[in-house]
């Protein structure tokens, strides 16, 4: 009965739907963190997914079949990333073997700015002086300078053991361009009747907040970086360009890889412009504005509302992801909340639809029906 | 077990999509692109299709049985439409995701090819072409259902 059906539509999502959506992301988060190895390269070919799809589009409009079209592009993808590889292999080469050298000297720098900056405030401010503030930090981070191997060895092994995972990333994106529209055809011929509709809305809006919130991402990497390589080169930093590019993809890490750059762009003025500190002062002041350009003009007209998202829940879930999965943690809390929220939502008003429910049971009862008829 | 991932399936609403009206206009190729699109369900003699007020995302194509449209006038359900092979229905959730002005049940067994908004409002970005072609046939659709209303109000008036 139709009166009834749409008096028994729910009114939304409630706090047991929403208290799901946020226990699902964290304990997702933590069986993640432990599949890395598959978790970034997978990230990586979504990425590539969606950056790619316009193009396979292209090639399908004029005429050419969706298998070929996947793999003309991703031809062409691998061709361009060996291209760009052997290009840039002399400079990588040479720069890899003075990195050894390289970290010690900017860390050296940053020292120094450091010591030059605590010496400077304790002839300002007599109490800081009396505490021999640089004195002491000094000395603290030598203690701790003599542990940096220990630190940096485990990450490196790290980093080494599953790198070659990432050469996954395309060989995954490609099948995703594929097969794409196979598999949503696939998981849709397992959804009841009752609620098929719904389901493949789903998948749609899962499909969709996905692709705004990583194309977001990519226009916010390049406009970062832009911004970034402008200043710097405004201050005549070395390598601007590279360095804004470094900090643009540390900045897709919440707050820790934003710190990390601005970190990286004063180590490299510090060591760069040892006689004048204030090149790192000047540095740090265009991290600032970068940084507020970033949340209130950058975010808004890139990423902004892809996640159709409370900012507080938002900040929220960013410190629970550091917290459950580290680095891993905070990269990934955003994409997975959205993608749970969407699937929470739905599953929210389809389980809690009693006329949905009803033409499901209704359904499976002719099913049976029908399958039993001959056997009375 | 069937593989999900087979390139060479055919799909065997391919032929029927041909004969009707809203894809009257397509080439074969164009024809099998939108085949790609489709999903076909199987609904049992009496089973819901959609209900009334429920928010529509696809159009619904008959490929085999046939459907009843009802709708509730005073508590009472009164049949406004049985529609059978080569027919579609719910057709204005191509063009938005509004509430369905009516239900639709199998009267008995039927096969049925659903076409998403999604992906139509997808081919109108990839393939203006194909999608102009169906949105022609759509917009002559709504506009001969719209003269049948009028004519039915005006025949009414004048009783």
């Amino acid at each position: 009965m139709s009166v009834s059906a749409s008096e028994a539509r729910p009114a939304g999502s409630g706090p047991v739907v929403w208290s799901a959506i946020i226990g699902t992301t964290c304990l997702l988060l933590f069986f993640l963190q432990k599949l890395l190895w598959l978790v970034v390269p997978a990230l990586l070919a979504l990425i590539l997914y969606y950056l790619l799809y316009p193009l396979m589009n292209r090639l399908i409009f004029r005429g050419v079949s969706r298998d070929s079209a996947a793999a003309v592009i991703m031809l062409w993808f691998l061709a361009l990333m060996s291209a760009g590889g052997l290009m840039l292999a002399p400079w990588l080469t040479q720069r890899f073997a003075s990195a050894n050298a390289s970290v010690t000297r900017y860390i050296q720098g940053g020292l120094k700015l450091l010591d030059q900056s605590l010496r400077a405030l304790e002839t300002a401010w007599e109490p800081l002086a009396n505490a021999n503030l640089a004195t002491t930090v000094a000395q603290r981070l030598q203690n701790a300078g003599g542990h940096f191997a220990e630190y940096i060895e485990p990450v490196a092994m790290g980093v080494m053991v599953w790198a070659p995972s990432l050469l996954l990333a395309p060989f995954l994106a490609f099948f995703f361009l594929r097969d794409g529209q196979r598999f949503k055809r696939f998981l849709s011929e397992a959804v009841p009747n009752a609620i098929f509709e719904r389901s493949l809305n789903l998948l749609n809006e899962v499909d969709r907040t996905l692709r705004a919130y990583f194309i977001g991402l990519m226009k916010l990497t390049v406009l970062d970086t832009i911004t970034l390589a402008a200043g710097l080169a405004l201050l005549n930093i070395p390598g601007a360009l590279a360095l804004g590019f470094i900090c643009a993809v540390l900045a897709w890490i919440p707050y820790v890889g934003t710190i990390a750059g601005g970190l990286l762009v004063v180590l490299v003025a510090a060591t760069d412009f040892p006689a004048d500190p204030v090149m790192a002062y000047r540095a740090i002041a265009l991290f600032a504005v970068a940084r507020m350009l970033d949340d209130f003009v950058y975010m808004p007209i890139t990423i902004g509302k892809s996640l159709r998202m409370h900012p507080l829940i938002t900040v929220l879930m960013i410190f629970v992801g550091g917290a459950i999965a580290g680095v891993s943690g905070l990269m990934l809390v955003l994409p997975l909340l959205g993608v749970v929220m969407v699937f929470g939502k739905t599953v929210g008003a389809i389980v809690t639809d009693d006329r949905l429910v009803a033409r499901y049971r209704h359904g499976r009862e002719l099913r049976r029906k029908a399958a039993s008829n001959d056997l009375v | 077990m069937r593989n999900p991932f087979n390139r060479n399936a055919a799909s065997p609403s391919l032929e029927r999509l041909r004969d009707l009206s809203l894809f009257v206009d397509l080439s074969q190729s164009e024809l099998r692109l939108v085949d790609t699109l489709m999903h076909q369900r199987t609904y049992l003699a009496n089973e819901v299709i959609f209900d009334e007020g429920e928010e529509g995302h696809a159009i619904y194509i008959v490929l085999d049985g046939e459907v009843a449209i009802t709708r509730q006038v005073q508590g009472e359900t009164s049949e406004i439409a049985r529609l059978g092979v080569g027919t579609f229905f719910g057709e204005l959730a191509l063009l938005d995701g509004a509430p369905r002005s009516a239900d639709a049940r199998a009267v008995r067994e039927s096969k049925l090819a659903v076409f998403f908004r999604e992906d139509f409002l997808e081919l109108l970005d990839t393939h203006g072409r194909i999608a102009s072609k169906i949105a022609r046939q759509l917009a002559r659709h709504i506009g001969s259902r719209m003269r049948e209303m009028a004519l039915a109000v005006g025949a009414h008036q004048h009783l």
